[in-house]
């Protein structure tokens, strides 16, 4: 097992370079000198315009600079925006980043948990009504035009029925004279969560230990204690409305956003169930006489698991890539959006930045996936 | 249990042994495609799913191969050309649905029934010429790397697993906008980063399946030379599975192209997110009333996509057994 | 003679498919009494299987049973609710499957597995004496108790089977059902499995019935002997008459298919032909295309499965005389 991640570990550091180098190249082959438009800013002077380019290296051949930014990058530095400048790539992408990451980690949390419990649903009723009603609804919500969708979502549940804001972060107007800044409050927001996920993961992990009859209780108990603290934490902190506005900006593009991707979840799983449901041990389940409930979801669903759970993990890593889209729609700051406008004024540090970012995530994704596989399947752990 | 080996011939009577050798080749292989073809209609529409697909793809169809028609006979150029058309008779422009414009104008002025039918074609030949080339690249590989194993697989599916890394979208609006890409070129950037990427590898994996059926063995015994049995008893077995996932490019290419021109990244006369676009940037995207420059266009995106989507679920069923009604 | 505690009376099943219905079990009647052991012997696809899926109703979406009754110390299992079954189900009548190599579950613990039966089924069930239990199986069958924290790939193909035994023996059932349960393993396991399994049978005084095309098999594990031919039991007796005197000329046949090690040498014949297409049955008795006995009565009626004297049944227009 620790064989297996170490050289996956490997594999995964290379493609990782591959991918920058690729992409470097790919933004420098790109027509027009970016850095000649860039500097051509009339507000420089000519001595400024001389230190940006010995600062940004655009005297120097192209390999050379490929290795420079190579460097910089192994020292965690991603250069300067050209757009934003002199902000530092690194400290854009740290602001914006929470806020996408927060957005589709909770819209994929929900849309695979959805998608999970309708598509093991689906698989149990084949052949009736109930699935072809599912199964087109589904694709079509699945191949629907995101930003389509996400207008008809803000037509219906902002513009019409006034349930939601428009889109953005934050209402402006509440947070004048507010105590704390958005980025550092949202910031200490998830570190909380992010805390909390860990007590209760491993809460969860040790649960394994307890006799499986009792595991229920002390599961649950696991999780009121988790909230509890959370309450405890922040209700004195007196910033709750606070988090409930930037909470109440976050319920619209998750609602869309599982709209769009439980569909394939539901599908993925059911096709999934069907296979497992042909297994012996399946037909061994019923002979037992267990009620039809667990053998549903204790034997057949956790089988069907396995591919489901290594499609959840990618899709984290592709949050940013359908970011682009939906936080367009609904003018939510983070990476997809600023890297489109960074692409849009030819910003390459930035789209740079972004780019290595996903990339990180993505092979990332592919790296727990690996690991949760193994967990997952007993037959690996020990293989 | 091996059932006795009977030649073809033993069941035909002499006249029609005689009859049969007559006929040449192509006749036969042709004969046989379409009772194959029989057979797999009768599969595909026991699933009422893809059907309604069909249905969609041949309705989009439709209007596509109408457009010119219409554009000849019935409509005015002038007035109804999806692109340099102009509604002179409106005052507003846009127009809401009338009998003359059934869905209204857009802000320039231009019939949005017109620019619909229009850009259905676009789509069609931009998603068939994606698929295209990304099944010719993963059945290909797929069955080179394969077949051969060794050195050309390890290199392929370790590109293909760095490109389905890759974020897709991103990759495409980042290339959109620093390289105003057009139609051909979009179709090849899907078409590669798709052929290389997933699709070589699940095409891969079934060709591994078939490498070891005896037949393969056979043909080798025969003295059937590497490229022989590639071509032709590799490969013929692979299109099934190739021709469904023609239908999730095509998928992939509409959306991808929808996507793009909506950020205004394509370089392209007319599309349905091009329509979106040109509404967005005249400032109606939140505007309730004017309805109909943003969903008959968005509608159209949607229903053709899912319609291939559908489709390629169906033949999924039809291709891969282990999902079909016991 | 003892009270039979399964009864199966007219037992008729039909599979569904595209190309019409599939006659798999047809007019099928038996009984058990307890601590008996009947083995059902018969060609692949002649039904065996189908009827151990009538005795659970474990039946696939497309299979009916169109008639007849189950009748489980008295009680018709066929009219019962699924949930009604399902009690039933591993508490009164259990089974050890085909494919016992793949009916564990492989994501979890072999022991987790058996104690979830326990806990469906058996009332005032408490953890420790069902792990308790568990591990008393285990050693019945010969297996050390550590191995129930082990996962199914864990162990090996003999030890999968003994855990599937001693699964099917957690809730002390009255019937154990084992359908070829030994096929996958190799000749010298499966032997000591089999005499292993008969042991435990007789110690607990359990009802079994035993599914095999091994005649020689049968031989070793059952009482009684039932031949079941196309969906039809053909003739049932106990063992020693059954192999000593066949009436039916499909059971002489299958007798003669099989070498014996320890009695005379003689001839081996095989049985000519194939077995019939469910979906056609040829009409009146269903051997009739490969007997070499049959005559003009044999293709038009069904002949009835009667008594031949000391519990030995049979349907054949032309016994076979001892």
């Amino acid at each position: 097992m620790r064989r297996y991640v170490l050289r996956r570990l490997v594999q995964i550091v290379i493609t990782f370079f591959i991918f920058i180098t690729l992409a470097y190249f790919l933004l420098e082959a790109q027509p027009g000198d970016y850095a000649q438009i860039f500097l051509s800013n009339p507000k420089l002077t000519q001595a400024q315009r001389e230190a940006l380019k010995a600062t940004f290296g655009l005297d120097r051949p192209v390999h050379e600079r490929y290795f420079r930014y190579m460097r910089s990058l192994l020292r965690g530095n991603l250069g300067i925006s050209f757009s934003n400048y002199p902000r530092q790539v690194a400290d854009i992408i740290f602001e914006r980043a929470p806020r996408t990451l927060t957005l589709f980690l909770t819209a994929t949390v929900v849309s695979f948990t959805i998608g999970f419990f309708s598509g093991k649903i689906l698989a149990w009723k084949r052949g009736k009504t109930l699935e072809y009603v599912a199964t087109v609804g589904g694709v079509t919500l699945y191949t629907v035009f995101t930003p389509w969708f996400g207008l008809m979502m803000i037509w219906i549940f902002a513009a019409a029925l006034k349930l939601f804001p428009i889109g953005k972060f934050i209402t402006p107007t509440l947070w004048r004279g507010a105590p704390i800044e958005a980025t550092v409050l949202f910031q200490r927001m998830l570190l909380t969560a992010f805390i909390d996920l860990l007590i209760l993961f491993f809460w969860l992990l040790a649960t394994r230990a307890v006799r499986p009859d009792r595991r229920r209780p002390v599961q649950w108990l696991g999780v009121l204690v988790v909230l509890g603290g959370l309450a405890a934490y922040w209700v004195p902190t007196g910033l709750t409305r606070y988090i409930l506005d930037i909470l109440h900006h976050l319920v619209l593009p998750v609602f869309t956003l599982t709209c769009i991707s439980f569909a394939g979840t539901m599908l993925l799983t059911r096709n999934s169930m069907l296979e497992t449901l042909r297994e012996d041990y399946i037909m061994a389940a019923r002979a037992k006489g267990l009620p039809e409930k667990s053998i549903r979801d204790k034997h057949a669903a956790r089988n069907a698991m396995l591919p489901v759970v290594t499609s959840f993990v990618f899709s984290l890593a592709f949050a940013i890539d359908g970011g682009v889209i939906t936080e367009t729609i609904f003018s939510w700051p983070g990476m997809g959006l600023t890297l489109l406008e960074a692409a849009l004024s030819q910003d390459i540090p930035m789209v740079m930045g972004g780019l290595v970012f996903t990339g990180t995530l993505a092979l990332l994704a592919h790296l727990v996936a690996d690991i949760l596989y193994a967990y997952l399947d007993p037959r690996i752990r020990y293989g | 249990m091996q059932e006795p080996r009977r030649h073809l011939d033993e069941f035909l009577s002499p006249e029609e042994r005689e009859r049969l050798r007559q006929q040449p080749l192509w006749k036969i292989r042709l004969r046989l495609f379409l009772r194959s073809l029989r057979t797999n209609w009768r599969l595909f529409a026991e699933n009422r799913i893809g059907l309604i697909g069909l249905a969609i793809i041949i309705f989009f169809a439709l209007l596509a191969i109408a457009h010119p028609i219409l554009m000849k006979y019935v409509w005015d150029p002038t007035v109804y050309d999806p692109v340099v058309g102009y509604a002179y008779e409106e005052t507003m422009q846009p127009a809401p649905p009338s009998s003359r414009h059934l869905l209204g104008t857009d802000p320039l002025g231009r019939d949005v029934l017109s620019q619909l039918m229009f850009s259905a074609r676009s789509e069609f030949i931009l998603g068939l010429v994606a698929a295209l080339i990304t099944v010719t690249i993963g059945t290909t590989i797929g069955a080179l790397s394969a077949y051969f194993g060794g050195p050309i697989d390890t290199f392929f599916m370790r590109l293909a697993d760095l490109i389905i890394m890759l974020p897709f979208v991103t990759i495409l609006i980042v290339l959109g906008a620093l390289f105003k890409l057009d139609l051909p070129k979009l179709a090849l950037v899907i078409g590669i980063l798709s052929g290389f990427g997933g699709t070589t590898i699940i095409i891969k994996s079934q060709a591994l399946t078939i490498k070891v059926r005896t037949y393969i063995e056979a043909a080798r015994v025969a003295g059937g030379s590497h490229w022989h049995i590639i071509r032709h008893h590799i490969i013929p077995n692979l299109l099934p599975l190739s021709f469904l996932y023609m239908m999730f490019t095509v998928t992939s290419a509409i959306f991808s192209e929808a996507a793009l021109s909506f950020f205004g990244l394509l370089n392209i006369r007319m599309s349905w997110g091009l329509m979106i676009h040109t509404a967005q940037t005249a400032g109606y995207l939140l505007n309730t009333k004017t309805w109909w420059l943003i969903v008959p266009a968005g509608l159209s995106i949607t229903l053709l996509c899912a319609a291939f989507y559908l489709v390629g679920r169906a033949l999924d069923e039809v291709v891969n057994p282990r999902l079909r009604k016991r | 003679m003892t009270e039979p505690i399964l009864y199966v009376d007219d037992l008729t099943m039909h599979y569904t498919t595209r190309a019409g219905d599939v006659s798999a079990v047809d007019n099928v009647s038996f009984t058990l009494t307890k601590g008996e052991s009947l083995g059902l012997v018969g060609e692949s696809g002649c039904g065996k299987t189908s009827v151990a899926i009538c005795l659970l109703k474990l039946l696939p979406d497309n299979a009916h049973i169109k008639g007849g009754h189950i009748y489980l110390d008295g009680v018709d299992l066929v009219p019962l609710s699924e949930e009604q079954v399902r009690r039933y189900r591993w508490r009164r009548i259990s089974m050890i499957f085909q494919a016992a190599m793949n009916s564990l579950n492989p994501v979890y613990k072999v022991g987790d597995q058996i104690i979830e039966a326990m806990e469906t089924h058996l009332e005032n069930f408490s953890y420790p004496a069902a792990r308790e239990k568990v591990a008393e199986l285990f050693r019945l069958v010969g297996l050390d108790p550590a191995l129930m924290d082990q996962y199914p790939h864990e162990y090996s193909g003999g030890m999968r089977q003994r855990a599937v035994i001693a699964m099917a023996l957690a809730c002390d059932p009255d019937i154990i059902i084992a359908d070829e349960p030994t096929t996958a393993l190799d000749v010298i396991v499966q032997d000591r499995i089999l005499k292993e399994l008969r042991a435990i049978q007789q110690k607990l005084n359990m009802g079994m019935i035993y599914i095999s095309h091994d005649i020689a098999v049968i031989a070793e594990v059952s009482d009684c002997v039932g031949v079941m031919y196309a969906g039809r039991l053909v003739e049932k007796a106990c063992t020693e008459e059954i192999f000593h005197h066949p009436i039916h000329p499909y059971t002489a046949g299958l007798m003669s298919a099989f070498p014996s090690i320890v009695g005379p040498k003689r001839e081996l014949t095989m049985l000519p032909g194939e077995p019939p297409d469910l979906l056609h049955p040829p009409p009146g008795c269903r051997f009739h295309p490969r007997c070499p006995y049959a005559t003009s009565i044999c293709m038009e009626q069904v002949p009835e499965f009667k008594e031949y004297g000391g519990d030995h049944f049979a349907a054949c227009w032309h016994p076979l005389e001892g």
